[in-house]
C-alpha cells in the first residue's frame, strides 16, 4: 500500500484535558525555553513542549564542569541556571507563544511558598498550557529532588500549586522513591491532574588520571537511553497504582523505545537527552511511530497505552 | 569586510573524501556534502558518526569551499577521547551527521587595524578560514603558531600561501623560537599597525595573551572551547563566566552561542577558566 492510501492513524492524546496532536513532548530542560531548534526540527511532530525549569528569581547553576558523557548516557549538574519568572514571561514566552505549540511551564521552588507563587503567576500566562512540578531535580541544594523522596513533600508541594492555579498540575517524580506507585497515589489524592517520569538519576563519575570528580557538583543526573529500562519499569509501577495519566520518558531515542513507554502505561512521551543527539528525532520518532500503528492495525495511539501483554503462562508439563 | 548576518543552520550528511597526516594524532579531514552550509571563520558544526560516542563532539570548521557543488569543508582533528578517535578511523568514503555552522565569529579587522593571530596546537583550526577570508580581501596579518615540538605546528604552509607573516615558537626548539608562542606577541603587538588580536588554544595560551593585549591597549577576540552536550543553547553544558559585552556583569553564558568567539575582555579570566 502506499503512503497516499495508507490509512490514517490518528496520533492525538489527551492529558489532563490538554489536547496533544502528538505523544511526543520536548523534555524540560533538554529544549531550552522552546524555540532554540527552530529550523534545525521539525514542531508539526511535537505535541507539546515541557520548557526549562524556572525558579521565581534567576540562578546561575553549577560551576563547569557539568556534563560528562557516560556509556549510552549523560551526566549532568546543571543546577538550573534560568531566567527567572519576570524573565521568562516577558522575554521568553512571546516568541515561544508564536510557536502554536502546547507549552508546559516546569517550575521548581526552594519553598513550598516559592511552589505556589509560580503556580499562581503562570495561571493567566497567556500560551502556559500546564504545569510540570519539578520535585526531582538531584543538581540543586534546595528544593528538587528532596521533595521528590518524601511523599510528605511531594504531595505538600503538589497541594500548594494545586491551590495556585487552573491549569493542569504535572508533578515530575523523581526515580530515587522508593516507592514510585505510592508516590503516585500521593500526588493524584493532593490534586495532580497526570505525573511525568522519571527525572534523571542521581549519578556519578570519577577521571581516576586526576582522582577529581567529573562533575564540578560531584553528583549529577544520569540520563539518555542507560536509563530507559529503569524508566520502563517505574513507569509501568505508576501506571498501574493510579488513574492518572502517566507521562513516561528515560532515553526515548525513537518509535520503538516511545512504544515501548505507551504499552508499560504511558499516556504520552518526553523526548529530552536525545535531541542533543539528533534533532531529527522528532520527524522520525513521528514518521515510525505511524507506520508501527499501520502494521499494527492501530487506528489511535492512544489505544496502546497499557496494552502490554501478560508474559503468557508456562505450559503444564504433564508428568 | 561587512558585518554578515549569522548563517542558517543544518543537519547534514557529509562524505569523507580526503584524509591528509599532519602528524602522529593529528589529520585533517576533508568533507564533501550536497547542500552548501556557509560558515563564516570561528564558527563550528557537532559532528555525530557511528562510534564515535553518544553525544556529538564540536570542530571548528577550519578551511571550506562554498563557491560550487558539493560544498566541500574540512576540519583538523587531534585525537583525544572516543569521538576523535572514531573520526581519525573512519574510512573512505564514510559519512558523518554534521549539523552547522552554529556559534559566534571573528570580526574581521577594520581598514586600519593589522590582524595578530596567536593559536597554539589545534587552535589553529579556524584560522585557516579566517585568514583565506583576509587574502580574499588583499589584507595580511602577523600569524603566531605554537606547539611542543615542530610536528604541532600544523598546516604552516597554508598560512603562508595566503600570504599571512608566520612566526612560530616550539616548546623544544625544534621549530622557531624555543618557548611559548607568547613570547612572540609583544613583538607582534609591536609591529603591527593598530594591531587586533584573534586567539585560540590551550587555557594557559589565552591568558598570557589577553594580559598581554590588554596591556598593549589592542582590541582581542578569543575562540573558548568547553566540552558541549548540543552545540544549539540547551543543555547549558558548555558555560563560561562572562560579561555579554566588555564592562557588563559576569554570568554563565554558552560557548555554543554567546561564543565560542568572544570578546577577551568580557570573560571574567579570574573565576574562569575552569579545568576542562
Amino acid at each position: 500500500m502506499s503512503r497516499a492510501e495508507a490509512p490514517a492513524v490518528d496520533l492525538g492524546v489527551e492529558i489532563a484535558g490538554l489536547h496533544l496532536p502528538t505523544p511526543l513532548i520536548a523534555a524540560s530542560g533538554t529544549f531550552g525555553y522552546g524555540d532554540e531548534y527552530a529550523g534545525v526540527a521539525d514542531y508539526g511532530a511535537i505535541g507539546a513542549i515541557s520548557a526549562k525549569g524556572l525558579y521565581l528569581n534567576p540562578r546561575d547553576g553549577c560551576p563547569p564542569p557539568r556534563i560528562w558523557e557516560t556509556p549510552s548516557g549523560m551526566l549532568n549538574a546543571i543546577g538550573l541556571q534560568e531566567v527567572g519568572i519576570e524573565r521568562f514571561l516577558a522575554e521568553k514566552l512571546p516568541s515561544v507563544r508564536a510557536l502554536g505549540k502546547v507549552l508546559i511551564a516546569n517550575i521548581c521552588g526552594s519553598s513550598f511558598e516559592e511552589y505556589g507563587e509560580l503556580a499562581r503567576r503562570l495561571d493567566d500566562a497567556e500560551g502556559v498550557h500546564g504545569i510540570e512540578v519539578n520535585i526531582s531535580c538531584p543538581n540543586v541544594s534546595a528544593g528538587g529532588i528532596e521533595f521528590g523522596c518524601d511523599p510528605d513533600m511531594a504531595a505538600r508541594a503538589t497541594e500548594v500549586v494545586r491551590r495556585g492555579t487552573r491549569l493542569p498540575v504535572i508533578p515530575k517524580l523523581s526515580p530515587s522513591a522508593s516507592d514510585i506507585g505510592g508516590m503516585a497515589r500521593r500526588v493524584e489524592d493532593a490534586g495532580a491532574d497526570a505525573v511525568s517520569l522519571i527525572n534523571t538519576i542521581p549519578a556519578m563519575a570519577v577521571d581516576v588520571e586526576t582522582r577529581r570528580p567529573r562533575l564540578a557538583n560531584t553528583i549529577g543526573g544520569l540520563s539518555g537511553p542507560a536509563v530507559r529500562p529503569v524508566a520502563v519499569r517505574m513507569v509501568w509501577q505508576a501506571a498501574r497504582a493510579t488513574r492518572l495519566p502517566v507521562i513516561g520518558m528515560g532515553g526515548i531515542a525513537g518509535a520503538e523505545d516511545a512504544i515501548e513507554f505507551l504499552l508499560a502505561g504511558a499516556s504520552a512521551v518526553q523526548i529530552g537527552t536525545m535531541n542533543f543527539v539528533d534533532p531529527g528525532v522528532w520527524r522520525r520518532t513521528r514518521s515510525d511511530l505511524e507506520d508501527y500503528c499501520r502494521r499494527h492495525g492501530v487506528a489511535r495511539v492512544r489505544d496502546l497505552t497499557g496494552a502490554m501483554e501478560p508474559f503468557p503462562p508456562a505450559p503444564e508439563v504433564r508428568r | 569586510m561587512s558585518r554578515p548576518a549569522a548563517p542558517p543552520r543544518r543537519d547534514l550528511r557529509a562524505r569523507l573524501v580526503r584524509r591528509v597526516e599532519l602528524s602522529a594524532d593529528a589529520q585533517l579531514l576533508r568533507f564533501e556534502s550536497a547542500s552548501p552550509s556557509p560558515a563564516l571563520p570561528g564558527q563550528f558544526a557537532m559532528l555525530r558518526l557511528e562510534g564515535g560516542g553518544l553525544l556529538r563532539r564540536p570542530y571548528s570548521y577550519c578551511d571550506l569551499d562554498d563557491s560550487g557543488d558539493p560544498f566541500r569543508f574540512s576540519l583538523l582533528i587531534k585525537e583525544v577521547g572516543v569521538g576523535t578517535r572514531a573520526l581519525m578511523r573512519l574510512r573512505d568514503g564514510g559519512t558523518v551527521s554534521c549539523l552547522g555552522p552554529l556559534g559566534t565569529w571573528f570580526e574581521p579587522p577594520s581598514a586600519e587595524e593589522t590582524a595578530v593571530v596567536v593559536a597554539g596546537g589545534v587552535g589553529i583550526a579556524p584560522f585557516v578560514l579566517f585568514c583565506r577570508r583576509l587574502a580574499e580581501a588583499g589584507r595580511s596579518g602577523i600569524v603566531l603558531l605554537g606547539g611542543r615540538r615542530r610536528p604541532d605546528l600544523y598546516l604552516r604552509e597554508e598560512f603562508e600561501r595566503f600570504g599571512m607573516e608566520v612566526r612560530c615558537a616550539t616548546e623544544d626548539g625544534s621549530f622557531g623560537q624555543r618557548g611559548y608562542v607568547t613570547e612572540l606577541l609583544p613583538e607582534a603587538l609591536a609591529d603591527a599597525t593598530a594591531p587586533r588580536v584573534y586567539s585560540c588554544g590551550p587555557t594557559g595560551m589565552l591568558l598570557r595573551t589577553a594580559e598581554l593585549a590588554r596591556r598593549a591597549g589592542a582590541p582581542h577576540q578569543v575562540s573558548i572551547e568547553r566540552r558541549m552536550g548540543c552545540g544549539m543553547g540547551c543543555c547549558l553544558g558548555c558555560v563560561v563566566w562572562a560579561g555579554r559585552r566588555p564592562g557588563d556583569p559576569p554570568e554563565y553564558l554558552r560557548s555554543c552561542t554567546e561564543g565560542p568567539v568572544f570578546d577577551a575582555d568580557a570573560i571574567a579570566w579570574d573565576r574562569d577558566p575552569h579545568p576542562l
